[in-house]
């Protein structure tokens, strides 16, 4: 077990991982007292700060804030409100002249050209910067491969000679869009979906879940399913990608238990997407897209099971916060309907005989952040960065001394004494 | 060859309709009045006669056609196109629609197949091609590489002071031919 | 240019690793090395609307958000938008006792955006017409901006809070009596020590309220089962993330962006800092201010025609070669594993020396002196890929190219050079142009079928007159300077 804990004079005695650049802890919210009495040190500085509260200021250089997904990228500058934009993570490789997705590298160097044209075309055309000193803000699961994190980095120093780099993780960076210091963030995106439940501002890595389901799959079913009733039109992603957004739907738990078997309910209407060639969608398969997400496996895993295992991994007396304080992020949570589903989904696997054991949980609450939920991660990266916190990021100096990136997974930035905390 | 096809141009000029002598016409045609076709626009009634109605524009390069497709079996009747009013059909369109509605307009290169029916208020975009079997409902615009539709709001406004500008400046530039007599009216209504 | 249009046919080598055509190189005259767009810092220099062509300093770009205030972008199909003017009569309203027809109506300019693609108006979106051209279009706003920014505040707060604790870390004293023993004991030390509040706390109103999770979410309508679905009314996922704040379904919802503007780069070597190519100030002006581009620096080479091509024999290949720059300069060909170190000819009475490591020298003194000069950041090369499966019989002979002229076309005294040329190696020769014969020989392992085309690589060194006169040297210095070039000269054409 390895707790994380920040620079604080009450966690000598234990591990403290990354701590500049990973967790921030928050003072608990619940004790205002607590508050007084951190801040009767500090209140000078308060005042200070206070009478810049009107102004903002526009500093030297703004902090980008990029979120580099799987399928779309949304950037923008910190403090804001709103991304300035999202567009889709492919570009045309310089080779081939065809259009491919970042994430479908083949190996590190062709991953580099990737990125180096990607980020080009980032911050020409869309960012609108200067790469040179700029300083950036990624954000990132926690669950990243190390070889696209390091290429990543390699990226930005060496060939566009950024000033500094945060890399911050996505579960941890949403609960500053929320202002509560405790949630189960679940994040559904288009490769995989990932949770992370976070207690108290640290994030409780040990109960972590992931799955491959995520918008991928819906594209490969409806693609599949489509390619079966129409063989001579050229179905593409981008295609099916609309159909799914336009069309389709995931249905309530009643009519799902009851769409395989022989007392069908009857479905919705067909729609007609019009185009160069105009193609029928069956009623079917707009209700039965999303289904793919709520199967379970041979594991026994789907969505909602992500989420009462999680549970179940946390300490006891976490429980009951975590499940009244779950967050859904990401473009695939965002479809009509999956927020209600989810919730009958959790309630009915709650009572099951698998679960009725071992939790003893019977309500679930949702939060709502202050944005879309596909650019919500985006936003904590926002609020996160517009802060000024030297220390937890990695300066150009230091990146290219050490020539390597700070991970949580390795023993190098997970040591025991405290004198190592603060330098990199 | 087969006999239904009108081999002899009988074009029938309403007065006040404007066609212009290097326009190619063969077959049947009828062309209501305030009509305007340009030179180099095409219509050729193959399979059958041709009706258009009143206030169109039919630039250069448009080609309205009514012809059978290839495999398509013998019809028991003539086939008859009819095209509404005010239709706008910009230059190097093709129309084969076998009926089009009021008010349409048809932009540059753009193919209209002969499945299809154009209603009122439709505005094909330029270069898309209609092939596929069916009806474009009202006010719909199609545009885009692909094709894409959309529903506008109101109506397109009749071109009505460009038909006059035209009326006025076409003849001083083009020999135009004469209008033949006034058809009568069971013949001009659709 | 038919560079634009053709596949690359002649690569030169950048020192960075990359095969570029001359159209896409530098030539940093500081270094004396090839830079290409790859190896280059390339930096933002101006902005610019892409429509109304208007120059934005940088600083009230960062107020408008990189977007042009006056041109605005179709939501449906992101075309710009045109104002349009339409009539609409207003009906100047009748005092009560006057008869109705004595109203006039006077026709009123009212302007609407519209789109010329997709004939999208801003009538359809609800947006009312606006009484003047320019400006006056409504603006939407984030509903959610308050919530944020009390958020950012009380984060800016905690920053301050953890800046404090770390500073405190720092100057802690390792021993505790220290601190006793410490000369100045302030009133707030004292006080902390007794445990008092130093000042009256203030109220931690600046805590925003937490977000409170609720069992009630949004529930999936039951009409979704029974309703057909017009799919033209429904936003594409395209059109829903222009305006990422809202993301509305309903076609009718769409509101106009503003046009992003774009922006014009200016290059910059890295080692040296020096500028290679920085383009003018307005945008609608297409020329340069610094313009170091490798076709006035380096010699061009074209291939004028080859033989076919037949593994194991010999063919003659032609080609052309041209001097871009003001002094007359000397081509010689080597062999590809040449070294690339260029050498210096300092054509000076007082040094007549040679040198060949030249490294030290022909790096130029470079703009910041080395104390401020950053670490210099590395990248590794690209490795090149290209293999030659050709080989080229060498002359032995240099080829001589007089200084372009830019009169000489009008100058009908024809040619004054004489050059002693050798008929088998120089063809022809018009001003600073040379046409030179050579023998290739493709590898004898080379398959027909195989759709690999020929390629030959060779090191061209060519003597360049730097004219920058650095503080070292007075004189203009002569460097012969190395460059590979790899040339696709086609395909096989039957077997040996």
């Amino acid at each position: 077990m390895i707790h994380m804990s920040c620079l604080r004079s009450k966690c000598k005695g234990k591990f403290t991982i990354a701590c500049n650049f990973y967790v921030l802890c928050f003072p608990p919210a619940s004790s205002p007292g607590y508050i007084a009495a951190r801040l009767r040190g500090t209140t000078r500085s308060v005042k200070m700060l206070r009478t810049y509260e009107g102004i903002r200021f526009f500093s030297d250089k703004q902090m980008v804030i990029l979120d580099i997904g799987s399928a779309y990228t949304k950037f923008g500058y910190a403090g804001e409100p709103t991304p300035r934009g999202i567009i889709r993570t492919e570009i045309k490789c310089p080779d081939s002249k065809e259009l491919r997705k970042i994430y479908n590298y083949k190996d590190t160097e062709d991953l580099y050209q990737l990125l180096i044209e990607f980020l080009h075309a980032l911050f020409f055309k869309h960012v609108v910067i200067s790469p040179k000193d700029a300083r950036i803000v990624i954000l990132e699961s926690l669950l990243v491969p190390t070889q696209f994190r390091d290429t990543l980095a390699k990226v930005l120093f060496r060939h566009f000679e950024i000033g500094s780099l945060m890399l911050l993780s996505t579960h941890l960076a949403t609960i500053s869009t929320l202002g509560v210091n405790s949630a189960l963030v679940l994040d559904v995106g288009y490769k995989e979906a990932t949770l992370i439940p976070i207690y108290e501002g640290e994030p409780i890595l040990k109960a972590w879940q992931a799955l491959p389901l995520g918008g991928q799959i819906v594209h490969e079913y409806l693609m599949k399913s489509l390619r079966e009733i129409y063989p001579n039109v050229n179905i593409t992603e981008k295609l099916v990608e609309d159909i799914k957004v336009r069309t389709c739907f995931v249905t309530t738990l009643e009519r799902s238990a009851k769409l395989e078997t022989a007392d069908a309910p009857k479905p919705p209407p067909a729609v007609k997407y019009p185009g160069v060639k105009s193609i029928n969608i069956p009623g079917e398969i707009r209700e039965k897209a999303f289904e793919v997400l709520w199967e379970r496996d041979n594991d026994n895993l789907s969505i909602p099971t992500m989420i009462l295992n999680a549970i179940i991994q946390c300490p006891i007396d976490t429980r009951r916060t975590l499940a009244e304080n779950i967050l859904l992020i990401g473009g695939t949570a965002m479809t009509k309907g999956f927020a209600s589903r989810l919730k009958s989904e959790l309630l009915t696997l709650v009572k099951s005989s698998h679960y009725s054991e071992k939790l003893k949980i019977q309500t679930f609450m949702f939060h709502t952040a202050p944005s879309k939920p596909n650019y919500t991660a985006w936003l904590g990266g926002a609020i996160f960065g517009s802060v000024d916190l030297p220390l937890r990021c990695l300066t150009k100096e230091n990146y290219l001394k050490s020539d390597r990136v700070p991970d949580w997974v390795s023993l190098i930035d997970n040591q025991r004494d405290e004198s190592t905390v603060c330098e990199t | 060859m087969n006999s239904f096809i009108n081999r002899r141009t009988n074009v029938k000029i309403a007065v006040g309709a404007l066609v212009c002598e290097e326009s190619i016409l063969k077959g049947d045609i009828t062309i209501g009045p305030n009509t305007i076709v340009h030179p180099k626009a095409s219509i050729i009634a193959e399979a059958g006669p041709i009706i258009i109605g009143e206030g169109n524009i039919i630039e250069e390069m448009a080609t309205i056609v009514n012809r059978l497709p290839v495999d398509a079996p013998e019809p028991t009747t003539i086939p008859v196109q009819i095209i509404g009013s005010y239709n706008v059909f910009e230059t190097d369109c093709t129309c084969e629609a076998f009926k089009v509605g009021d008010c349409n307009i048809l932009e540059s290169k753009a193919y209209v197949g002969r499945e299809v029916e154009l209603t009122n208020g439709c505005i094909i975009g330029a270069s898309c091609s209609l092939t596929e079997s069916d009806t474009i409902p009202e006010d719909t615009i199609i545009y885009g590489s692909e094709c894409q539709r959309r529903e506008m709001h109101g109506k397109p406004y009749p071109p009505i002071s460009q038909i006059e500008f035209l009326l006025k400046i076409l003849p001083t530039y083009h020999h135009i031919r004469k209008p033949n007599i006034v058809p009568t009216k069971n013949e001009g209504g659709l | 240019m038919s560079y634009l249009n053709q596949p690359d046919y002649v690569c030169y080598v950048c020192n960075c690793g990359s095969l570029k055509p001359i159209s896409k190189i530098y030539f940093c005259r500081h270094c004396s090395k090839i830079r290409c767009g790859y190896c280059v810092c390339q930096e933002v220099d101006s902005h610019y609307c892409p429509n109304c062509m208007e120059n934005l300093p940088s600083s009230e770009v960062r107020l408008k958000k990189n977007k042009c205030s006056n041109c605005f972008k179709c939501p449906c199909c992101f075309q710009t938008l045109s104002t349009r003017a339409g009539h609409v009569p207003l009906r100047v309203a009748p005092a009560d006792a006057e008869d109705s027809k004595d109203v006039k109506t006077t026709p009123k300019k009212v302007y609407y955006l519209s789109c010329s693609l997709c004939r999208w108006t801003s009538r359809d979106a609800g947006i009312p017409d606006q009484s003047m051209a320019t400006g006056g279009w409504p603006e939407q706003e984030n509903p959610h901006t308050y919530r944020i920014n009390t958020l950012i505040d009380y984060h800016k707060i905690l920053a301050s809070i953890e800046k404090q604790q770390s500073e405190k870390k720092k100057f802690r004293p390792k021993h505790p009596y220290m601190q006793i023993a410490m000369f100045r004991i302030t009133s707030a030390m004292v006080r902390k020590h007794i445990g008092h509040p130093t000042k009256p706390t203030t109220e931690s109103t600046d805590q925003p309220s937490p977000a409170v999770a609720s069992t009630e979410v949004e529930e999936l309508p039951t009409d979704i089962f029974t309703e057909p679905v017009e799919v033209t009314k429904i936003t594409t996922l395209e059109q829903r993330l222009q305006q990422p704040d809202i993301q509305t379904e309903n076609v009718n919802e769409l509101r106009p962006q503003h046009r992003q503007l774009l922006v014009r780069r200016s290059q910059r070597c890295r080692v040296c800092e020096h500028n290679l190519c920085k383009p003018d100030f307005c945008s609608q002006s297409a020329k340069f201010k610094i313009q170091l581009a490798a076709f006035y620096h380096v010699p061009e080479v074209r291939i004028v025609t080859c033989e076919p091509l037949r593994p194991g024999k010999s063919s003659e290949l032609l080609l052309k070669f041209c001097n871009p720059t003001q002094h007359q300069t000397q081509v010689v060909l080597l062999p590809l594993d040449t070294p690339m170190t260029p050498i210096l000819t300092i054509v000076d009475e007082k040094e007549e020396v040679k040198q060949d490591n030249a490294q030290q020298e022909s790096e130029s003194p470079n703009l910041l002196p080395s104390i401020v000069r950053q670490v210099p950041v590395v990248e590794e090369t690209k490795p090149i890929r290209i293999i030659a499966n050709a080989d080229v019989v060498f002359p032995q002979n240099c080829l001589i190219l007089p200084r372009r002229d830019d009169a000489a076309e009008y100058d009908d005294t024809g040619d004054t050079h004489n050059f002693q040329d050798d008929p088998k190696f120089v063809i022809w020769r018009k001003g600073n142009k040379a046409v030179i014969k050579l023998h290739v020989t493709p590898h004898e392992n080379i398959e027909e079928n195989n759709n690999r085309p020929v390629v030959i690589g060779f090191v061209m060194q060519y003597r360049y007159v730097n004219t920058i006169t650095t503080l070292e040297h007075k004189a203009p210095q002569k460097l012969d300077l190395k460059v590979k070039l790899y040339l696709t000269i086609g395909n096989i054409v039957g077997s040996a």
